[in-house]
């Protein structure tokens, strides 16, 4: 059987302050397949976030490892791109030098940056704002510009750190169904997607997949396949029963 | 509009003034012809200073903020030397550095580049070591997810972090430079004079011969040449270091193009043709620059090592040098203070309170009329059109260049010699220190936000209450940095304004500081004085620093700041 996409084996992680331990995650495991998008929830501090930058290789983890496509997880890998809360746009590149900036790191020359950056900017319907700057536009365009500039490197892996977090409710609910329309895309590059949240509405709107993590330190309480057909709707009974669940594996 | 027309006029009128300048005094104007020469020496000296310190507050600051290790030592060490009034300096290295080539020109070149650049590195070292330091973490991330190697990291994140500090930061080091240029390029010392063709020694040579006329015309070219840079290169760079600003917070803000900068020059001849011809000359070798870069980038490996051998020589070189002279100095020091001390070195102590009266005094006089002058200016639209021009070019000037006409005014007005020279220090620390602290305050009185002055004249708040309430609060942090800077620029001014030398036998002087260093080198040279001179200076400069003006812009800073 060939190696999962992405695993995740026993992954622990704490910190030392003045000769004492903060244990953040404790032994999480999971594995992700192709054509996956998954979901993790949990109470703000469970550490969730610490596991997505353990899995980018932002931080290395205490204990455990991050396998991708079956070998060990180097640092900075070129196959793994993150969208940020905070959308982390380089406030002196324009638009397009921010989406580029993953291809010049990998010596893409001109033609093609440009290329691919602009294919991408059309994607996430930001055209005609090329040469713009981040702090010109709108939060909700800034996250375009951040999900564009993650796409452009054409990753296997796409992650999310909590992206709509900073969003006003209505923008963030047409870039959700964005994101979703992107993903139903099946020429576009990322194989697999995974996304932090605290929102558990958000989830089960989004994934095929739960993974709920345990106040701190976290850990794995459940995994949830969400089998509800797309587009989901929020108001169907099915919908608040999944989310009830959720609610109560957290509480 | 208005702004354009009335520059015209300006221009206008200057023009107007030199044409009948030229035919009333027509030798000053012959000796003013060669003046467009003598700047662009000047200029260059200030230009290579510049560039030296450039290269070196990037090397300096970026080794401190990426490597922990090195910041141990290298952070205390630029917080002493920008601490220190380099100019108390400047006379023993003046003498060192003609010493070493034998009066040869090239040996005092080097000097005053030498001095220039001391008088500009600090402070942007500082800068960029604070802007590296500060970028957001996420952004850092961004830059490791998306893997940027170490020279597009640098160009892509680090270097635009560090730019408006260090645009900033180089408008300050370039006045302070001019300051230093005009004293530096002509002195005196074992009975000769040494001197390179520029400005300043124009100036001061002008000044020697007593040719009022000449004298203005110098300051009057120095004060164009600081004027057309801050216009061409200082304003439009601050206008574009504009879009390196981190805040997050911004939604559909416009960012400055540079563009709209020079629109206000746009009476100039703009070249289109020439212009287009260029830039179908430069594109091809832009592309090409980039494409360079690119490979550059690609050869990461053999880079990453040469990136590193570089900041490994460049830091080395420069731990050398001071340890060489940090240890040269404990050991001169250890040596002096186990001999008995000399005579004079007992004046020191009322040397010192002298000098700080003298300061004081004219910190207190810059304040008394900088608050008042900085609100109007700040409030009324209609005399910061009129004073802000008359503002600009005062502060364009120099204080070192104005030495000749304030001696004559002190000594034509005081009633005895004595009196005489003594108002002209005070004057000279009052010109030296007051535009740090006026420019300062108008920029603390502007940031105001509109809010909050509504609100308080909402609740109507008028007279001493808004003062008390709104106005000083306010002040206070742009208060306190404009006087940490006034009293450094005060410091270093003694050296200039105690020891004032000119034609004649015996220079002007008055007890101070300053003047014990400039008698112990020039004079009577005794290095045992000079050091203990300068020992005291630096001691009382790093006193003020850590016991007074830190605790309270940090007390200054968690009660008045006005962001959330």
């Amino acid at each position: 059987m060939a190696a999962p996409f992405l695993e995740v084996k026993h992954v622990s992680k704490s910190y030392f302050e003045a000769g004492k331990e903060f244990k953040v995650l404790e032994t999480v495991g999971f594995e992700l397949a192709e054509r996956d998008f998954v979901c993790i929830v949990g109470p703000s501090g469970c550490g969730k976030s610490t596991l997505l930058r353990i899995i980018v290789g932002l931080d290395t983890p205490t204990a455990g490892s991050v396998r991708f496509e079956g070998k060990p997880l180097v640092p900075e890998n070129p196959q793994v791109a993150m969208v940020f809360q905070s959308f982390a746009l380089f406030p002196w590149l324009t638009v397009e030098q921010n989406v580029e900036l993953g291809l010049e790191a990998r010596h893409d020359p001109p033609e093609r940056r440009h290329a691919q950056a602009r294919k991408f900017i059309d994607a996430v319907g930001l055209a005609g704002f090329e040469n713009a700057f981040p702090r010109e536009l709108s939060g909700g365009m800034k996250q375009r510009v951040g999900i564009a500039r993650a796409l452009a490197v054409e990753p296997l892996l796409l992650c999310m750190d909590e992206p709509f977090s900073s969003l006003d409710a209505l923008t963030a609910q047409s870039l959700r169904d964005e994101i979703l329309q992107l993903w139903s895309t099946p020429d576009l590059p990322p194989k697999a997607v995974l996304m932090v949240t605290h929102s558990i509405e958000e989830a089960v709107y989004m994934a095929d997949r739960v993974i709920v993590l345990s106040n701190r330190p976290g850990r794995v309480v459940a995994e949830l396949e969400i089998d509800l057909p797309r587009p989901r709707n929020r108001k169907e009974p099915e919908f608040f029963g999944w989310v009830d669940e959720i609610y109560s594996l957290i509480v | 509009m208005v702004a354009r027309k009335r520059l015209r006029w300006v221009g206008l009128v200057l023009i107007a003034l030199g044409v009948s300048f030229a035919i009333a005094f027509p030798d000053s104007a012959r000796q003013a012809a060669t003046l467009p020469l003598l700047a662009s020496f000047s200029l260059g000296r200030m230009a290579a200073a510049y560039l030296l310190a450039l290269v070196f507050a990037i090397a300096y600051g970026t080794t401190m903020a990426l490597s922990k290790r090195a910041a141990v030592v290298m952070l205390p060490l630029l917080d002493v030397l920008q601490s220190v009034p380099i100019l108390g300096f400047f006379p023993a290295a003046l003498v060192f550095f003609v010493a070493t080539f034998q009066g040869h020109p090239a040996g005092l070149e080097i000097a005053v580049i030498f001095l220039i650049f001391t008088s500009m590195a600090w402070n942007m070292a500082f800068g960029v070591y604070e802007s590296i330091t500060t970028i957001p973490k996420d952004l850092e991330d961004a830059a490791r997810v998306f893997a940027l190697g170490d020279w597009l990291r640098f160009r892509r994140l680090v270097f635009p972090a560090m730019v408006p500090k260090l645009v900033y930061n180089s408008m300050l080091s370039w006045s302070n430079g001019w300051f230093f240029l005009v004293a530096s390029e002509i002195f005196t010392a074992f009975g000769a004079t040494y001197a390179r063709p520029g400005l300043g020694a124009f100036i001061a040579d002008r000044g020697d011969a007593g040719d009022v006329a000449g004298i203005l015309i110098g300051v009057g070219v120095l004060a164009a040449v600081v004027l057309t840079l801050d216009a061409l290169i200082w304003r439009p760079l601050s206008i574009w270091s504009e879009r390196f600003r981190i805040d997050t917070t911004g939604t559909g803000q416009p960012v400055p193009r540079v563009s709209g900068v020079y629109e206000r020059l746009a009476w100039l001849p703009r070249f289109t043709r020439l212009r287009q011809w260029l830039g179908s000359r430069v594109r091809p070798l832009m592309e090409r620059y980039s494409r360079l870069a690119t490979r550059f980038d690609r050869a990461t490996s053999a880079h990453r090592q040469v990136m590193r051998a570089i900041r490994w020589i460049d830091l080395g070189m420069f731990l050398a040098i001071f340890v060489v002279v940090v240890g040269s100095g404990l050991a001169g020091l250890s040596t002096l203070l186990l001999k008995p001390l000399p005579a004079a070195a007992y004046t020191i102590p009322e040397a010192t309170l002298r000098s700080f009266s003298r300061l004081a005094l004219a910190y207190a006089v810059s304040l008394a009329w900088t608050i008042p002058a900085a609100v109007v200016i700040a409030r009324n639209p209609r005399a910061s059109r009129v004073l802000t021009p008359v503002i600009e070019v005062s502060a364009s000037i120099p204080a070192t260049a104005l030495l000749p006409l304030i001696l004559g005014f002190a000594i034509a007005i005081a009633p005895s010699q004595g009196t005489g020279t003594e108002l002209a220090a005070f004057l000279i620390a009052l010109f030296a220190m007051q535009w740090y602290l006026l420019f300062n305050l108008i920029a603390g009185v502007r940031a105001i936000p509109g809010d909050l002055d509504e609100a308080a004249r909402a609740f109507g708040l008028r007279g001493l209450a808004y003062w008390r309430r709104l106005l000083v609060p306010a002040m206070i942090p742009s208060l306190l940095t404009g006087s940490i800077t006034a009293w450094g620029a005060g410091w270093n001014a003694l050296v200039v304004s105690e020891y004032i030398r000119f034609g004649g036998v015996r220079p002007y002087t008055v007890t101070g500081l300053g003047s014990l260093i400039d008698i112990a080198t020039f004079d009577v040279p005794d290095s045992e004085v000079l050091l203990l001179s300068i020992l005291t200076m630096v001691l009382v400069v790093l006193a003020m620093n850590k016991l007074l003006w830190r605790p309270l812009f940090k007390r200054a800073i968690k009660r008045y700041r006005l962001e959330g």
